[in-house]
């Protein structure tokens, strides 16, 4: 369903349902949207490569980020415990959960080209659509890097197994590298994004701009629409 | 006419008190392949910069003389001056997550409409007879894949002024003469191509002038009958072929190809 659904939209629904866990009264209001978070959070992601610009380096089945969004809020619960009482451990742990599994969903279900493309449609700058794509798509070649660097170390003795120390020391030996070749190659990309026309001002083409339905964009605008209802409901 | 042209021009780095390029003329005009051969750190990348307009522009530093670029240079049919890069991962933009997304991502930019877009980047991806990797994602290549996947981005651009930094550097031999029968095709429709390159054997066939740089200075220009010669084979720039004869003390003149030694032989 979401790997159908405008990016914008995905947004809008990752934004509101964190918003609304705050705003609405505790614990009935956070189990409400937290219900319907974990619910996203099984339903079939972006589908990988079904265009040309399908394909999400976070894509995941949905049990994979309904699991991971319940391990990570899971350190938070026991937190929380220890510093407060069940009613506001149960009231905070239910909406920090719902961040959390918003924003798994938000990452597993919406290709970030597909969000670059719809960024570019909407008249954003080419130049801050990059910014967005070329941090998520750092992730995947900082790991193969990071892959090569422990490669070469390991050729060199070192050892990234065996106890904490030595975890720590080879952590060290891998990281340093990692960061010198990222700031060193800095000038290089600059060069290749100039010579490939990306300047300030550029106005790129949209090489597959998403569809953005009216019911879409009613429904982004009701989103907002909720939030603020709900927030005047609870001041009032 | 495609034409870019460097005068006189003497260029610094930001701060360093030393030239890269000191005094270097040099003129490439549409249909012709010149190569610049040298040493590491004699100039041959800098000076790519430059004929690029990317330095001093983004590099920064202090350029004297005058560097002539004569053809389009803004968005539209022609794509103007446009660099390869020697190392490919470099180069990714970062935008794309296919092959064929990383192709268009140039044409993309200088807002070409969708249709002429795809068009460019099909014959671009069969061009370097990469199409049977448009939908994987780059970051999963090897170099060489990577090298041809930068190449055609570029290509699909259409520049007038094709500027290429060891092109072959990550390809194996058949891949490297690939490339080579690429640029010099490119050069006979009609493009500028200017090539910094140290697969010196490759040069007798494709290359219509060599540029020999030392010390950011132009110590000889000719054919690449240049590379046989005595004083580039002395100074590690001749080719194979030329340093075997050399080495064997056999008469000069020194053969730069197989073929020229063979039938030298006969």
């Amino acid at each position: 369903m979401s790997g159908r659904l405008h990016p914008f939209t995905l947004l809008a629904v990752a934004a509101a349902l964190p918003a609304l866990a705050w705003i609405l009264p505790a614990p009935a209001g956070a189990a409400a949207t937290l219900a319907v978070a974990l619910g996203l959070t099984l339903t079939p992601g972006a589908s990988p490569g079904s265009t040309g610009i399908g394909s999400s380096p976070g894509w995941r089945p949905g049990s994979v980020v309904f699991r991971a969004a319940l391990l990570t809020a899971a350190p938070f619960w026991l937190f929380l415990l220890l510093l407060h009482d069940v009613p506001t451990t149960i009231a905070t742990g239910l909406r920090i959960t719902t961040m959390v599994a918003s924003i798994g969903w938000v990452v597993a279900a919406l290709p970030p080209a597909r969000l670059v493309e719809a960024m570019v449609a909407a008249g954003w700058s080419a130049t801050a659509a990059y910014l967005f794509a070329a941090t998520l798509s750092a992730v995947p070649v900082l790991k193969s890097r990071a892959q090569r660097i422990v490669e070469a170390q390991r050729c060199r003795g070192l050892s990234p197994r065996g106890g904490v120390a030595n975890r720590l020391r080879a952590l060290g030996a891998v990281a340093l590298p990692l960061v010198l070749s990222a700031l060193h190659e800095v000038d290089e990309r600059a060069l290749a994004l100039e010579t490939r026309g990306l300047v300030p001002g550029v106005h790129r083409t949209p090489l597959e701009p998403p569809p953005d339905r009216v019911a879409e964009r009613v429904a982004r605008w009701g989103l907002a629409a909720l939030c603020a209802v709900a927030l005047v409901w609870r001041l009032a | 006419m495609t034409r870019v042209a460097l005068e006189h021009v003497s260029f610094w780095y930001p701060a360093t008190s030393a030239p890269a390029l000191e005094d270097v003329s040099l003129e490439v005009v549409g249909g012709e392949l010149v190569a610049l051969v040298g040493r590491v750190g004699a100039g041959a990348s800098t000076l790519l910069l430059v004929a690029g307009d990317l330095a001093p522009r983004v590099v920064g530093g202090r350029l004297e003389g005058t560097v002539r670029f004569e053809g389009s240079d803004r968005a539209g049919k022609d794509g103007g001056r446009r660099i390869v890069l020697p190392s490919p991962w470099t180069q990714l933009s970062g935008m794309a997550f296919t092959v064929w997304d990383e192709v268009a991502f140039g044409p993309a930019n200088l807002g070409w409409p969708r249709g002429e877009i795809a068009r460019h980047v099909e014959h671009a991806l069969a061009l370097l007879e990469i199409t049977g990797l448009n939908s994987r994602d780059p970051a999963t290549l090897s170099g060489g894949e990577l090298q041809r996947v930068i190449l055609a981005g570029i290509l699909a651009m259409n520049p007038a002024v094709l500027l290429c930094d060891e092109p072959t550097a990550e390809l194996d031999p058949a891949g490297a003469q690939a490339v080579w029968r690429l640029l010099s095709a490119l050069a006979r429709e009609g493009k500028a191509v200017l090539v910094a390159t140290s697969d010196l054997d490759a040069l007798p066939d494709v290359a219509d002038r060599v540029v020999w740089l030392e010390r950011g200075r132009v110590a000889a220009t000719g054919t690449a009958a240049l590379l046989a010669g005595d004083a580039a084979c002395a100074a590690g720039l001749g080719t194979t072929v030329a340093g075997v004869w050399r080495a064997a003390e056999l008469a000069a003149p020194f053969p730069a190809t197989v073929a020229a030694a063979v039938r030298r032989w006969r």
